[in-house]
């Protein structure tokens, strides 16, 4: 039953562990399940990647759709969804369609298809992790695959320009992003408090968006103005993936905290000082107002005792 | 597809006639079938027609609140994924079928060789996109599968609720019971697809539930609906 498991998928950066959804989906659900997985991120070696990628390989059997890879963790035992109730799990299933019809075509458009993002980050980063002269090739083939998949699905009249079709698949992605965070609300996950198939997916699809320093980002902005779904994200990176969420190294973080504490004790002492000198202040007799003339030409008897008074 | 149209436009109580064009492809702003027609306002697909039907004041969805909106959109789009696309696939991808039902009711209209050049074009559309979205690769039995997986989960959503979301039909429950009719009672090859739904007994059930309360005692109605091939011809 403890077959070696390796899973083969693209790397990551800005603090993910993997830029691609499809591979991040996978490895946050082996995490969730806890199921023992190498994962193996390809790094400009020769061994080109076959298809698509993530690919699992055990023993002898070689899966590659993530809905694949999945049950056949399930299978194997390593079961996230176990405390679901069958409804749970066909709500699953639905919101699952709705982060590919919805989301998926603006995840492909912003990586692929945007032409400042394609050029500068995207087509440089995944060219840099495989290798020559395939590194010339791939990467333009998953551009192609990326826009063939958009313009079939979402392409058909009256949409007849890509920019039409842009602007339909960005507002379809907000709408669903808004239908995320409303269904999310205040939880820590969308199933209470311990993560799910759902979880893993939602994750794979909107961390690349929230994370990922594109040039053009308005979905990135949009996401940001809901706060729970940030939320979610990073709390998935920090729990299972132990990476610190901010990218401060922990030294860093440390002088950061003495700084702290440092302005803390001064500002502490200014705050004595102001309240010895309010003390003082207070403690200092104060000169009453000067009594008029016309009292002393009142009455002599009393004149005394005033003038005792009077004086400090 | 229609059907979920009719069923929709009933429930929210307003009259429809439906009438079967051989260009209606053509006549429709989209492309797509079905479209309504309504003075002098042209409108298709589903989420423009329930749009369209929202302005003018009748809505199915309003008593929802914004969590089961969300997952009435989820499931939605779980049935236009899973069940139009397997029924596209049957279609068009299934070598048997497309020989002897799809092709010639395609082709009706047309004179010889339009009817096999249209339909041939269609085909390959249909693959082109299977291919994009990656169902290119799936055989029958998977194909059968995944509608199996998604109407346990439809299933399981309903329960033993009359509808979707408790006591009132929304656009949700036109989808599935359109979607679901036409599988039950279409005419294909073999009869694997409409047993996967036969087998969950609650949402026959519901189909047939909707079909008493909103089709019983309209005669054009019943027409239509003893009449799934000419249905057909309109649909695709």
């Amino acid at each position: 039953m403890a077959a070696p498991m390796e899973l083969s998928c693209w790397g990551g950066d800005w603090g993910l562990p993997s830029l691609h959804p499809e591979c991040l989906t996978v490895m946050a659900y082996a995490k969730f399940s806890g199921a023992p997985l190498t994962v193996n991120t390809i790094n400009n070696s020769w061994r080109t990647p076959k298809g698509d990628l993530p690919v699992l390989v055990s023993e002898d059997i070689v899966i590659s759709q993530p809905a694949k890879i999945l049950s056949f963790l399930r299978k194997q035992k390593y079961n996230a969804d176990y405390d679901l109730s069958a409804k749970q799990g066909a709500d699953t299933l639905a919101y699952i369609a709705l982060l590919e019809e919805k989301m998926l075509p603006a995840l492909l458009h912003t990586f692929w298809i945007e032409a400042e993002n394609y050029c500068s980050v995207t087509k440089p980063w995944f060219a840099s992790r495989i290798a020559f002269p395939l590194s010339l090739y791939l990467p333009g083939k998953m551009a192609r695959e990326a826009l063939n998949r958009i313009l079939l699905t979402k392409g058909g009249p009256p949409l007849y320009s890509l920019t039409e079709v842009e602007a339909q698949i960005y507002r379809d992605a907000k709408e669903c992003l808004n239908l995320l965070s409303k269904r999310l609300g205040t939880s820590q996950f969308f199933f209470g408090d311990t993560p799910t198939t759902l979880d893993a997916f939602v994750f794979g699809f909107l961390a690349p968006i929230y994370k990922v320093c594109f040039p053009r980002v308005h979905l990135q902005e949009h996401l940001k103005q809901l706060p729970n779904l940030c939320r979610f994200c990073d709390d998935i990176l920090t729990c299972y993936f132990r990476l610190t969420v901010s990218g401060h190294s922990p030294a860093g973080q440390d002088t950061a905290d003495a700084n702290l504490q440092k302005l803390t004790q001064l500002v502490n002492k200014e705050s004595n000082l102001i309240e010895k000198m309010d003390d003082n202040l207070r403690k200092s007799p104060q000169h009453p107002p000067r009594k008029l003339t016309t009292l002393k030409l009142a009455a002599g008897g009393e004149e005394s005792s005033p003038m005792s008074r009077l004086s400090p | 597809a229609t059907l979920c149209f009719q069923a929709f436009l009933q429930m929210c109580n307003l009259p429809v006639r439906v009438i079967c064009r051989p260009n209606a492809e053509y006549m429709s702003p989209s492309g797509k079938l079905p479209f309504i027609h309504v003075g002098n306002q042209v409108v298709s697909e589903l989420g423009p027609i329930v749009q369209f039907v929202k302005a003018k004041g009748h809505s199915l969805s309003d008593g929802l609140d914004e969590v089961q909106k969300a997952e009435m959109k989820a499931y939605m789009e779980l049935v236009n994924n899973m069940l139009l696309t397997a029924e596209l696939y049957l279609q068009w991808c299934d070598d048997v079928t497309v020989e002897e039902i799809t092709h010639p009711r395609y082709g009706s209209p047309y004179p010889w060789p339009l009817n096999r050049i249209l339909s041939y074009q269609k085909q390959w559309e249909v693959r082109r996109k299977m291919k994009a979205i990656g169902w290119g690769g799936k055989t029958l039995e998977q194909v059968l599968e995944d509608v199996d997986q998604c109407c346990h989960a439809l299933s399981q959503r309903l329960g033993t609720q009359p509808y979707f979301f408790n006591k009132h039909p929304t656009e949700l429950d036109a989808l599935v019971f359109g979607h679901l009719f036409t599988i039950l009672t279409t005419q294909l090859i073999t009869d694997e697809l409409s047993e996967k739904v036969k087998n969950y007994s609650n949402l026959t059930a519901f189909c047939r539930r909707i079909e008493q309360q909103y089709f019983e005692g309209h005669d054009r109605d019943s027409s239509t609906i003893a009449a799934p091939s000419s249905k057909r011809s309109l649909l695709k």
